[in-house]
């Protein structure tokens, strides 16, 4: 494997994408090539950074609360069918 | 099974009024809910309220505004429960959820919105800032300047990216799908899936390294 396809292959490499074939190929050339090696760490290392810096937020209960509704099944009155219908 | 009050108040204000008159009084006349519907709800529970979180902050990074966000959701469940049939079962419902996202996010937010490419960061930013970050140091971060980066900063540096780019990474990094997924979800060939992401992670780097050079971080140090 030369450099140019082990770059086409890197993101894939990252992100589990590749096929046991390609993995293997893969990390041979990283072995040999210590700018794919260096070139592929600092990829790991942008995408742990960005799973782990980007603050994941609840959703708020209001919205849950409206969301849940949509399937909610507590033998609902005649009224509530007519809106279920019309929603669907 | 929930309890609450009528569904109405929330629910009227997005209700869909295209459909045919017919069909309305069709199903009008129906007094419960048939043996299928009682299904249907039972598996949209299962299945498709379990990604709110997760599309609520979708809607966020693509909205950059609490309030549109919810109202993106909210018609984002509204249409996926219309179209629960025609989900397809085994497949990822997280995905399908997150493609029906898109669409309305394109057909109604992104025509009268801001100037594509401009982000407004400080209304984004204010709402980060009014909700404490609850997640802890890790310590598997490097020590390195990485470990210094914060939220705002990455976060920043992932809006500063071309929507292209920005699009593949939130959805491969931060939501986890397949490229097959993301290839499906964005309309283009796994390949360009797969280039945008390498290109989109290398211009993310150097966005991050500008930030850790202006903190007088040295980034030359590998490992």
């Amino acid at each position: 494997m030369n450099c140019n396809k082990a770059r086409v292959l890197m993101s894939c490499a990252l992100d589990g994408e590749l096929t046991s074939k390609e993995e293997q190929e893969f990390l041979l050339h990283l072995s040999e090539c210590q700018e794919c090696s260096r070139e592929f760490t600092e990829a790991k290392k942008t995408k742990m950074i960005i799973r782990e810096k980007i603050v994941r937020f609840k959703a708020p209960q209001a919205l849950v609360d409206s969301i849940i509704r949509l399937g909610a099944l507590s033998s609902p009155s005649a009224e509530e069918t007519i809106l279920y219908d019309q929603l669907t | 099974m929930i309890p609450g009050e009528s569904p109405y108040k929330v629910l009227k204000p997005v209700m869909d009024t295209q459909e045919s008159s017919e069909k309305k009084k069709q199903k009008k006349g129906r007094e419960s809910l048939s043996r299928e519907e009682i299904k249907k709800q039972q598996e949209f529970q299962e299945e498709a309220v379990a990604h709110i979180n997760s599309l609520y902050n979708y809607a966020l990074h693509l909205t950059m505004n609490p309030d549109d966000a919810e109202d993106l959701v909210q018609e984002t469940y509204l249409k996926a429960y219309k179209f629960f049939n025609s989900f397809e079962r085994g497949t990822n419902c997280k995905a399908w959820l997150f493609k029906i996202l898109k669409n309305n996010y394109i057909n109604r937010f992104r025509k009268n919105s801001r100037e594509p490419g401009k982000v407004d960061y400080d209304l984004i930013k204010d709402f980060y800032h009014s909700i404490k970050d609850v997640r802890s140091d890790t310590s598997e971060a490097d020590s390195d300047y990485f470990h210094s980066l914060m939220h705002e900063e990455v976060y920043q540096a992932l809006q500063s990216l071309p929507e292209e780019f920005r699009e593949v990474i939130q959805l491969c990094d931060i939501e986890g799908f397949t490229y097959e997924e993301i290839a499906n979800m964005v309309e283009s060939p796994i390949g360009t899936v797969r280039s945008r992401l390498y290109r989109g992670r290398k211009l993310l780097r150097g966005q991050l390294e500008n930030y850790a050079r202006k903190y007088g971080f040295n980034t030359n140090s590998e490992e």
